[in-house]
């Protein structure tokens, strides 16, 4: 460069930027083109109650809008379940309804599978691909060829989903969800002879003995427990209750107890029986409770004979005394309160485990009893075995026996790999998914008629064992629709409707919003009285229906005849010289089994135990990492007899040496801009495992072993914020 | 003698940047932002002023709103479809309704966002508008009649009794 040109660069640059200092500091006013509807004052915000349908738990929310636009969502103070508490996962949900990647009108698939490439069509043009796969379905009288995968459904949509499948003549509906409780479901069958779920009464027991039953995070009804847990510590005068938790790896939950047993993997079951020998050997059982579930204590003591305190302590890890301490508090203190949760069921022994637990209960006498277990008064019925019922659908599905699937979530990311479904879904002609974002399973898809958000949707909420008193909360939208989207339920009426015949009349309604209006006017019954539509509107501003404890006579008892449980050694896939480490995968706090991933907010909230953002680890306890020569933040190899992946470790001394942790929820390969391509999914470790060659859910029986790759793990944590390449993505 | 000429020039200059200097300090020389040229000429004179329009009648929202809201695009055009419709300024406002374009008005009155300022509390005190606004309706082009600076908030507070604790304004 000349130095002319240099000065007169150096000039002009001079003079540009003291001109732009003049440029007016004033900001614009924009006014509305027309003047909004009645009801909207600028400046003022307006309140809607509705619910959340994040997790199955439930909690009634309260939506701050302004000026038409969802700014804020807090807990609904009237909702018996929540009590205008919420979490931070329910707080996030606005994020899905601005989601910059949202799918904004139907798409159908241009590209191979997976590549992402969709050309975008009109409503009509997708009912109407979707109505003409079904209709050439029922003109070949081969109707059992579609499927439908969804989560549980609670309430009408599940009301209406199973109605739509049996006009249709398919009986291929799978609920599945990767946390789905059915395991408590069945144990309760086992045990009580019913499948209902437990209400936990924590803020009233004294002494809470939690087998994995990390409540404070997502287990059954998180924000519920956590307000109990918080009553049964400081609500009393006079008692703080004790807390004792059994688990390998200390979660939020065992980090808020008082005690934390690390116990073996796969042997709490064990324990649990241990405890009960001991509690019946030193005759510390309530012997009213014994005699009215019909068991005998000298019958019970000789048949848990096995489990001596030896032998238990030496399956489980644990010092003996420190076991005879917490049975002999336990069984002393009343009332006692035994949890099982989602670490101890998904092992080989899991069902039998929980069911050891639960036997606990009845020694100590808490069954239908303050501080105890009740029935809980949602809906009784739910999926008890949806595993067996994914694995038959898998099988068809590799048999080609299904021509089409509706899915409804994201399944190809939550459901572990190794059940063969990805591959078997990729074999089906034909694929429609109703997700609002292009996600994994969207990205597979044929055709994708997107969903509203949640905050643009009418529905019916039930929750998820977390009360005593019958509840249905109500979503309503507090906003105008955003895009071209339409709900989910609205969609399979529309394509009953083209489907016409009998799919027609199955349902006489113009739209969903009639068809929840008459389940609710069902639900209030005569006791409602007068004008429904006004009995409507204040359900809607209440938030819900909710009525007062009516005391009913459901109530749990051991059933005659159950079989005493017997949780045996837990089996575990992979050799233990080639995979020495036990792999827990945990949902995450932020994402759970994965679908907050989307949400930047949730991406970007601290692991509590860990700190890290944007990211997935593997937790590794300091001795492990000393004899592996591995140290915080290295990139490491995890690899397992299913396939391997590759993530930053953490060093974190809250866990058994033999055991190492992956949290559930990155990984995924869509879900928009902020999920994809982030961290790993630990589900591609986890291995496939049986009981006389009947497969179960025992995501924690597999052995994985641990390598060091290099010192870049990236990994970005609240004491180490500048330690990754991402850090512009840290500011949002 | 050409040297005499030359100190009495220079000190002639030098005089008169410093008088420049010194009057550019001392007036306030934001003009633009105290009275900025708005996208349309629109007057209160004539608007409040000659035709008598309360402020409340565009202005709907102040007295039950921290915000006292301009009136739509719609609502400008609804009077002036039959009022004055060949006038210039008339053109261009039609100009942008026909474009579906909102008005790009100019802020006049801002305060920073740690500032909590809600009209409706001052409007139904009794306040009267002009008070902080000053007499909008002599004025064509509005021009921004007080500092909005803490110390004239609190004197204002102070002499009618108002809460002057942090939280009241500052939450």
């Amino acid at each position: 460069m000349k130095r002319r040109t240099f000065l007169q660069l150096g000039t002009m640059t001079a003079a540009a930027s003291w001109l732009s200092g003049c440029r007016s500091a004033n900001e614009k006013l924009i006014p509305y083109l027309t003047p909004p509807d009645e009801g909207v004052t600028p400046g003022m915000a307006v309140y809607y109650a509705s619910s959340c349908r994040f997790c199955p738990a439930g909690c009634g929310i309260l939506v701050r809008v302004s000026e038409g636009r969802a700014k804020k969502i807090e807990g609904n103070p009237a909702h018996p379940l929540n009590r205008g508490k919420l979490c931070a996962r329910g707080q996030a949900v606005v994020q899905e309804l601005y989601h910059p990647d949202r799918v904004t009108q139907p798409l159908k698939r241009s590209g191979p599978r997976g590549s992402g490439q969709f050309t975008r069509i009109s409503w009509e043009e997708g009912l109407a691909l979707l109505t003409e796969q079904l209709g050439k379905l029922q003109r070949e009288r081969a109707t059992d060829r579609l499927a439908l995968v969804t989560p549980p459904l609670r309430g009408t949509l599940a009301e209406l989903a199973a109605g739509f499948m049996r006009s249709f003549g398919s009986p291929r509906h799978l609920s599945y969800e990767l946390l789905g409780p059915d395991w408590l479901r069945t144990a309760a069958r086992r045990s009580f002879g019913q499948p209902s779920l437990p209400y936990y009464d924590i803020a009233e027991t004294r002494y809470l003995l939690s087998f994995g039953a990390d409540f404070v995070e997502y287990h059954l009804s998180p924000v519920q427990y956590g307000f109990a847990f918080g009553r049964m510590r400081q609500g009393r005068d006079t008692v703080r209750g004790h807390f004792t938790y059994v688990g390998g790896r200390m979660s939020l939950t065992a980090a808020s107890a008082d005690r934390w047993m690390a116990a073996r993997p796969g042997s709490e079951g064990m324990l649990a029986l241990g405890i009960a020998r001991l509690i019946l050997a030193e005759s510390l059982f309530d012997a009213g409770s014994l005699t009215a579930n019909g068991l005998r204590a000298d019958d019970l003591l000789r048949r848990l004979e096995a489990y001596d305190l030896d032998r238990v302590a030496h399956l489980s890890g644990l010092r003996q005394d420190v076991i005879a301490e917490v049975a002999r508090e336990f069984a002393t203190t009343r009332p006692a309160l035994a949890m099982a949760g989602e670490p101890v069921a998904f092992q080989t022994n899991g069902p039998d485990a929980v069911r050891a637990v639960q036997l606990l209960n009845v020694l100590v006498g808490n069954l239908n009893r303050p501080g105890g277990i009740y029935p809980d008064a949602g809906e009784t019925t739910g999926p008890e075995d949806s595993f067996a019922e994914l694995l038959s659908l898998v099988d068809r599905m590799l048999g080609d026996r299904i021509s089409v699937v509706m899915v409804h979530g994201d399944p190809v990311h939550a459901v572990p790999p190794a059940t063969g479904f990805q591959e078997a879904l990729a074999r089906v002609p034909f694929i429609a998914s109703f997700s609002s974002l292009l996600d994994d399973t969207a990205l597979q898809a044929d055709l994708v008629l997107p969903d509203h958000a949640a905050l643009e949707s009418w529905g019916d909420v039930i929750p998820l064992a977390g009360t005593r008193e019958p509840v249905i909360g109500l979503m309503q939208p507090v906003v105008t629709p955003l895009y071209d989207t339409r709900q989910f339920p609205e969609v399979l009426m529309a394509t009953a409707r083209g489907l016409g015949g009998t799919m027609a009349a199955a349902f006489p309604y113009q739209s969903y919003l009639e068809m929840l209006k008459s389940s609710i006017k069902k639900r209030v019954g005569p006791a409602g009285g007068g004008d429904f539509e006004v009995v409507w509107v204040d359900l809607l501003r209440q938030g819900g229906l909710f009525k007062a404890n009516n005391g009913q006579g459901k109530s749990l008892r051991w059933a005659a005849g159950a079989t005493l449980p017997d949780p045996g050694e837990p089996r575990f896939a992979g050799d233990e010289k080639q995979f020495p480490l036990h792999l827990q995968v945990y949902p995450s706090t932020a994402f759970l089994d994965g679908r907050g991933a989307p949400l930047p907010w949730l991406q970007q909230l601290p692991d509590p135990m860990t700190t890290v953002v944007w990211d997935s680890w593997v937790e590794l306890n300091p001795e492990t990492a000393v004899w592996l020569g591995i140290s915080f933040g290295d990139l490491v190899e995890v690899t397992s007899p299913q396939g391997s992946l590759r993530l930053p470790a953490v060093i974190y001394p809250g866990i058994r040496p033999d055991t190492v942790a992956i949290p559930l929820g990155q990984g995924h390969h869509g879900g928009g801009r902020y999920a994809k391509g982030r961290g790993a999914n630990p589900l591609a470790l986890v291995a496939l495992m049986g009981i006389n060659r009947e497969p179960q859910p025992a995501w924690n029986a597999t052995m994985v072993r641990v390598t060091r790759i290099s010192e870049k793990g990236e990994l970005v944590t609240a004491g180490n914020p500048q330690g990754s390449y991402r850090s512009e993505l840290i500011e949002i | 003698m050409k040297l005499s000429w030359l100190i009495g020039a220079l000190a002639v200059v030098a005089v008169a940047l410093f008088v420049v200097l010194a009057w550019m300090y001392i007036l306030p020389m934001d003009l633009r932002d105290r009275s900025p040229v708005q996208p349309i000429a629109f007057s209160h004179k004539v608007h409040a002023g000659t035709n008598g329009i309360q402020c409340l009648f565009c202005h709907s929202s102040a007295s039950k709103s921290p915000v006292a809201s301009i009136p739509a695009v719609a609502e400008c055009r609804a009077c002036h479809l039959f009022i004055a419709p060949d006038a210039p300024e008339i053109k261009k406002l039609m100009g942008y309704w026909d474009r579906k374009e909102p008005i790009p008005w100019v802020r006049v009155y801002s305060l920073p966002d740690f500032v909590y300022f809600p009209h409706m509390m001052h409007v139904r005190a009794g306040l009267g508008c002009a008070r902080c606004h000053g007499v909008v309706a002599t004025m064509d082009r509005i021009t921004r009649s007080v500092k909005l600076k803490m110390g004239w908030c609190l004197d204002c507070h102070r002499k009618h009794k108002a809460s002057i604790d942090c939280w009241t304004c500052h939450i």
